[in-house]
C-alpha cells in the first residue's frame, strides 16, 4: 500500500499538509472532477470570485401572500380572512406589496438590491411537495431525477486544488440540487461540530489513529457497496474541517444575526465568503411553509425568519465589503391554492415568485403575473415564467457556467441581471 | 433544545393547541382497535437448530480454547467464511448464500439494532427460522427488564428530548428488537412530529402515537390505516382535526394516499379533494381522538372509482384493497429491510402474503426475513446505517448502561431526530440510505465513538471514566492483540474481515504510534499494552467503512 501523505491533527483540528501525496482512494473522488474540469467539456465557465447562495423555503410558500396583488379584488374576495390588506402591505408599485414582516427586504428593494420574479413554474405540476421538489432540485420533469442542477454545476467547479468550499451546504443532510456523481459536498450543521475529536490519551495528537483510520478507507475494496462514498466523504470532511475551523478562529461578523438555526446557517456562508474559501455555491433552507391550517401565524414567523436572516447576512457581506460578489436566490415546490380553505389555511398549489437579492441584480419586478381570474381546473395559478429560464440566467449572467451545460436545453432568460 | 429545522415544511411552530380535556391515556392505544393478530408460527420452540459452527465469541471455556487456539481464519467463524478468506477475503464476500454467522448477524442487525455476543449466541442456537420465530413473536419474550430500567430514569415523556432517550435507550435495550424496529419503520412512514403536534402540552401526542404504532406494528394494515387516521398526533400533524364537513382539508387526503397507501400516479386532484370531504368527522379532545358524526360531509362522494356516501371506512378499505397498495408498502418494506431498489420478483413473495394474509403485516415481514434475498450476498452491508442504527447499534453492542443524556443531540447532528423526521414523507435516507452519509455527518459518527469509548461510564452518572476495556479482556480472557481485533470484529463485523485490514488493526494495537498513555491494559497473557491502543484499535474498528454499513 502506497500512502506517503501525513495527516496530522493540532489543536485538535485535522491538518493535511500541502504538497503530499493523496492516497488513492481519496484522491480518488477528486481526480474525476479534476479530470472533468481539465478537459473542460463538463460545463463551461470562467473564474470568478462570484459566489450564489441558493434559499429552499420548504413546504410551498404563500407567493400570494408573500408579495401580495393587493389591489386585485379576487385576491381579497378569495382570501376573506387570510388576505392582507392595502393597508398592511410595504408597497413596490401600484399593484403589488410585500408581506408586512419583509421591512427588511423592503430596504433592499427601496435600495436597489432586490428583484422578484413573478408567476414562476413548471407545466403539469402534481401539487406533491417530493414531486415538486424533486424537479426544482433535478430538472427531470418526471419527479425521477437523481443529480442535482447545482451538483452538475459544482462538480464542474472543482479546481485542481480539489478546493473543499466551492461549494458548501448548511444543515445535516446534504440537498438534492447539490447531489452529484462526482462530487461531495461538505454539509455542515455548525463550525463546531465538523471536526474529528482526538483520544485526549494519544500524545501525538490523534495523528496516528487518523493515519490508520485513513489506511482501513485506503484498503477497503473498491467494488463494495459505498466505498467511493466513503472515500469522498472522508475526504470532503477531512479538508474541509481544517479550513473552516481556521476561517472561524479569525472570522467576525459586521452584523447582528438573529437566532435560530436559518441564520446561524447563513452566517456560515458569510463567513466562508468572507474568509476567501473559495466559496461558489452555498445552499441553506428554511421550512415549515405547508400552511394548510391557521396560516397567519406560521407565515408571519417564516417571513420575520426569512427578511431578517437575509438581511444580517447583506449587512454582514456588505460590511465586509464583499456583497458586490454574492447574489442570493430564493425557490420554493410550489405556492398557494388562491383560494384559502375552511381551515385558515391554504392547500397546495402552482407557481409562485421568487426573490432574487444583491448588489449585482437590476431591481425590478420580472417575469409575468399569473391572473387570478383565470385558474387551473384545481384553483390554482397558470404559470408564465418557467424556473428554469430563473436558472439559466442566473448560471449565464452570474457563474459564467453554460446553461445549456447544466440544464441541458435553452431556457430562456429573465433580465433581472446584466447581460 | 434548538431543533435544526432546516427541512422541514410543516409547521415548525404553531399557535398553542389548548388541550380541553387532558386524560391521562399515556401509553395505551387511542383507537379501540384489537390487538394485533399474529399469523401463527410454525417455528416450534423445541426444534431450535442447532448451528454447526462453532461459537466464537461464547464467554465458555470452549469457546475461549476455540478463540485462543486458531487465526484469522478461524476467528472469522465457520468454513464458508474460511473460504471466503482463503478464496480472496473481502472481494469474495458478496456471494451467495451467507454463511449460518455472517447470517444471524445480518438478521439481528435488520431485523433489530446488532447485538452483544451473548445475544448472537442465543439467537444462532435457535437457528435462522427459529431467530426469526423469536423475534416475530415478541409478545412471548419478556421485556420487562427494559421497561424497568426505563421507569428507573424518570423521564419527562412530555418532554421531546426525554422521548428521543426513552425510545432509543428501548431500541438499544429490548429484549424485542424487531417490534421496535418495525415502530421505526413506521414512523418513517406514517409520520408526525412533535413540531407540529398542539403544541407543549400536547407532546404526549407523539407518545401515544408511537405506542400505538408498537402495539400494531404486525397487524393488518387496514387497523394499523384505521388507527392512525385516528390518532391524535396524525390529526393534528396532517390537519385533519381542522377538516369539516363544509370545509374539507386537503392535506391528509393527498398524503394518505400519496404517501401511505398507492403512490403518486394512482389519483386524481379530484380523489383528493373527494377523499378529504368522506374523511371529515374526525376531532381531538386533548390526548383523544373521537369522530363526530355531524361535522362528517353526507354529500355523495366519487372517490377512486366508488361512488356513495363515503367515510373514513370506506376511504380506508378502499385504500387497502387497492391493487397498488400491497406494492406499494411492499417496496417500503423490502427497501428499508433488504436493499434498495428491488425488483418486482422481489416484491411479489411480500404481495401475495398481504393480499393471502388478509393484509397482515406479520406475514408480510415473515415472508421477507424467510427470503432467498434477505439472506443474500446482495444483502449484506448494503445500505448505510441509519443515525438510530448507527448509534444504537454502538451502544448496545458495548453494553453501554448510561442514561443516555446525549444521545438525542447526536443523532439529530447525524441527520436523524426522532419524533420530528424532515417532512411527511419522513427521512430521505430510509429511501436512499447513502444520503445519510455526507462530511458533516461522518465526523459527528466517529467523534460518537470516540465519546463513547472515552466517556461510555460517564452517562452511567459516575465520574467521567472510559469504557472498562480490563473487564472485557478479563471476562473473554482475551491473550493478545490478535484475539482482541477477533473477539470484537465476531460482533461487530460477524467475523467477516479480511487478512490484511485484521493485520492492520493488530498492528495499529502494537505499535506505538499514537504515544503510550501511562495506563495499561494488560491481556490474559500477562502482556500489558497502552489502554490508548486498546481503545483506538475499537475506535477504528467502530469508525471503519464496514461499521457504518448495516
Amino acid at each position: 500500500m502506497k500512502l506517503s501523505r501525513r495527516a496530522m491533527i493540532k489543536n485538535g483540528m485535522l491538518v493535511v499538509s500541502a504538497g503530499m501525496v493523496m492516497p488513492a482512494i481519496f484522491s480518488r473522488g477528486v481526480a474525476s472532477a479534476m479530470a472533468q474540469s481539465l478537459d473542460g467539456s463538463h460545463i463551461a465557465q470562467t473564474a470568478t470570485d462570484r459566489t450564489l447562495i441558493v434559499v429552499q423555503m420548504a413546504g410551498g410558500n404563500d407567493g400570494l401572500n408573500t408579495v401580495v396583488p393587493y389591489t386585485d379584488p379576487l385576491y381579497i374576495k378569495l382570501r376573506p380572512t387570510l388576505g392582507i390588506s392595502q393597508s398592511k402591505v410595504l408597497t413596490l408599485d401600484t399593484r403589488l406589496g410585500l408581506h408586512p414582516n419583509l421591512s427588511p427586504l423592503k430596504k433592499l428593494w427601496d435600495d436597489g438590491h432586490l428583484a422578484i420574479v413573478e408567476g414562476v413554474g413548471y407545466p403539469n405540476q402534481s401539487l406533491s411537495h417530493f414531486q415538486a421538489m424533486d424537479i426544482w432540485q433535478t430538472l427531470d420533469l418526471t419527479g425521477n431525477g437523481s443529480e442535482g442542477w447545482l451538483g452538475k454545476l459544482v462538480s464542474g467547479l472543482v479546481d485542481q486544488q480539489g478546493h473543499p468550499f466551492k461549494s458548501l451546504d448548511i444543515g445535516v443532510q446534504t440537498a438534492q440540487a447539490l447531489q452529484s456523481i462526482s462530487a461531495q459536498v461538505p454539509t455542515v450543521a455548525s463550525v463546531k461540530s465538523y471536526s474529528v475529536a482526538p483520544d485526549p490519551a494519544d500524545s501525538d495528537g490523534g495523528n496516528a489513529r487518523l493515519q490508520a483510520l485513513l489506511n482501513l478507507y485506503n484498503a477497503y475494496p473498491k467494488t463494495a457497496p459505498y466505498a467511493a462514498l466513503l472515500d469522498t466523504t472522508a475526504l470532503s470532511a477531512q479538508d474541509g474541517s481544517r479550513q473552516l475551523r481556521q476561517a472561524d478562529a479569525t472570522y467576525h461578523p459586521a452584523a447582528t444575526y438573529p437566532n435560530g438555526p436559518f441564520a446561524a446557517g447563513l452566517k456560515i456562508l458569510a463567513e466562508a465568503i468572507v474568509q476567501d474559501l473559495g466559496l461558489r455555491v452555498g445552499y441553506v433552507t428554511l421550512g415549515g411553509f405547508d400552511t394548510h391550517a391557521n396560516e397567519q401565524a406560521t407565515h408571519d414567523n417564516l417571513m420575520t425568519t426569512l427578511a431578517n436572516g437575509l438581511s444580517a447576512f447583506y449587512n454582514d457581506l456588505a460590511a465586509h465589503s464583499k456583497a458586490d460578489n454574492v447574489v442570493v436566490m430564493t425557490w420554493s415546490e410550489f405556492g398557494r391554492r388562491v383560494e384559502e380553505n375552511g381551515s385558515q389555511g391554504t392547500d397546495h398549489g402552482t407557481a409562485a415568485p421568487m426573490f432574487v437579492l444583491g448588489n449585482p441584480i437590476n431591481k425590478g419586478i420580472f417575469g409575468e403575473p399569473s391572473s387570478l381570474s383565470d385558474l387551473d381546473p384545481n384553483g390554482n395559478l397558470k404559470y408564465t415564467v418557467d424556473f428554469r429560464s430563473v436558472y439559466a440566467t442566473v448560471l449565464d449572467r452570474w457563474m459564467g457556467a453554460s446553461s445549456k451545460d447544466v440544464l441541458g436545453a435553452d431556457y430562456g432568460s429573465q433580465n433581472f441581471l446584466p447581460q | 433544545m434548538e431543533s435544526l429545522n432546516y427541512n422541514q415544511p410543516t409547521e415548525p411552530q404553531e399557535p398553542e393547541y389548548q388541550a380541553p380535556y387532558q386524560q391521562p391515556a399515556v401509553g395505551t392505544p387511542t383507537t379501540p382497535l384489537h390487538a394485533s393478530t399474529m399469523p401463527s408460527s410454525p417455528g416450534a420452540p423445541n426444534g431450535a437448530r442447532v448451528p454447526s459452527r462453532r461459537r466464537f465469541m461464547s464467554k465458555t471455556a470452549a469457546g475461549i480454547a476455540a478463540l485462543a487456539g486458531l487465526g484469522a481464519a478461524a476467528a472469522v467463524g465457520g468454513a464458508a467464511l474460511e473460504q471466503w478468506i482463503q478464496g480472496g477475503g473481502l472481494s469474495n464476500i458478496f456471494h451467495d448464500p451467507l454463511a449460518s454467522e455472517a447470517q444471524i448477524g445480518h438478521l439481528l442487525r435488520r431485523a433489530g439494532f446488532g447485538a452483544t455476543p451473548d445475544e448472537l449466541t442465543m439467537y444462532r442456537n435457535l437457528g435462522f427460522s427459529g431467530a426469526v420465530d423469536r423475534l416475530l413473536n415478541y409478545q412471548q419474550v419478556s421485556d420487562d427488564a427494559m421497561e424497568s430500567r426505563l421507569n428507573a430514569l424518570n423521564l419527562d415523556l412530555n418532554l421531546p428530548v426525554d422521548q428521543q432517550r426513552w425510545w432509543l435507550l428501548r431500541m438499544a435495550w429490548t429484549q424485542r428488537p424487531l417490534v421496535e424496529k418495525m415502530t421505526l419503520f413506521w414512523h418513517g412512514v406514517l409520520t408526525s412530529a412533535f413540531t407540529k403536534v398542539g403544541g407543549k402540552t400536547a407532546y404526549m401526542r407523539m407518545i401515544i402515537q408511537n405506542n400505538f404504532l408498537r402495539a400494531h406494528a404486525f397487524d393488518t394494515f387496514d387497523n394499523i390505516m384505521l388507527g392512525i387516521t385516528s390518532d391524535p398526533a396524525m390529526l393534528f400533524y396532517l390537519d385533519l382535526t381542522k377538516s369539516h364537513k363544509t370545509a374539507p382539508n386537503e392535506n391528509y387526503a393527498r398524503e394518505m394516499m400519496e404517501l401511505f397507501t398507492i403512490g403518486l400516479g394512482n389519483y386524481s386532484q379530484r380523489d383528493v379533494s373527494e377523499g378529504a370531504a368522506a374523511l371529515t368527522g374526525w376531532h381531538i379532545r386533548g390526548l383523544t381522538s373521537y369522530y363526530n358524526l355531524n361535522d362528517h360531509n353526507n354529500l355523495t362522494k366519487v372517490y377512486l372509482g366508488h361512488t356513495g356516501n363515503l367515510d373514513y371506512k370506506d376511504v380506508i378499505n378502499i385504500l387497502v384493497n387497492n391493487p397498488a397498495t400491497p406494492w406499494f408498502i411492499a417496496r417500503k418494506l423490502f427497501t428499508y429491510f433488504v436493499y434498495e431498489n428491488p425488483s418486482s420478483d422481489d416484491l411479489k413473495p411480500l404481495v401475495d402474503a398481504y393480499t393471502q394474509s388478509g393484509h397482515n403485516m406479520g406475514a408480510v415481514m415473515r415472508a421477507l426475513l424467510l427470503s432467498p434475498q434477505f439472506s443474500s450476498a446482495q444483502a449484506y452491508r448494503s445500505r448505510v446505517k441509519s443515525p438510530v442504527e448507527f448509534t444504537v447499534g454502538a451502544y448496545r453492542a458495548l453494553g453501554i448502561q448510561g442514561n443516555g443524556t446525549g444521545l438525542p443531540q447526536i443523532t439529530t447532528l447525524m441527520g436523524q431526530t426522532l419524533f420530528n423526521p424532515p417532512n411527511v414523507a419522513g427521512w430521505p435516507g430510509d429511501k436512499v440510505s447513502s444520503l445519510w452519509l455526507n462530511s458533516g455527518t461522518w465526523m459527528t459518527r466517529l467523534n460518537y465513538i470516540d465519546l463513547l469509548l472515552l466517556l461510555g461510564a460517564a452517562a452511567r452518572g459516575d465520574s467521567a471514566s472510559p469504557i472498562d476495556l480490563q473487564a472485557i479482556v478479563d471476562s473473554n480472557k482475551i491473550a493478545s492483540p490478535d484475539q482482541f481485533v477477533d473477539y470484537f470484529s465476531s460482533f461487530l463485523y460477524d467475523g467477516v474481515l479480511d487478512s490484511s485490514r485484521r493485520s492492520q488493526l493488530i498492528n495499529y494495537f502494537t505499535a506505538s504510534g499514537a504515544g503510550r498513555s501511562a495506563t495499561q491494559v494488560t491481556l490474559t497473557n500477562g502482556q500489558s499494552y497502552p489502554i490508548n491502543h486498546a481503545r483506538g484499535t475499537l475506535y477504528l474498528m467502530m469508525t471503519a467503512p464496514e461499521y457504518h454499513l448495516n
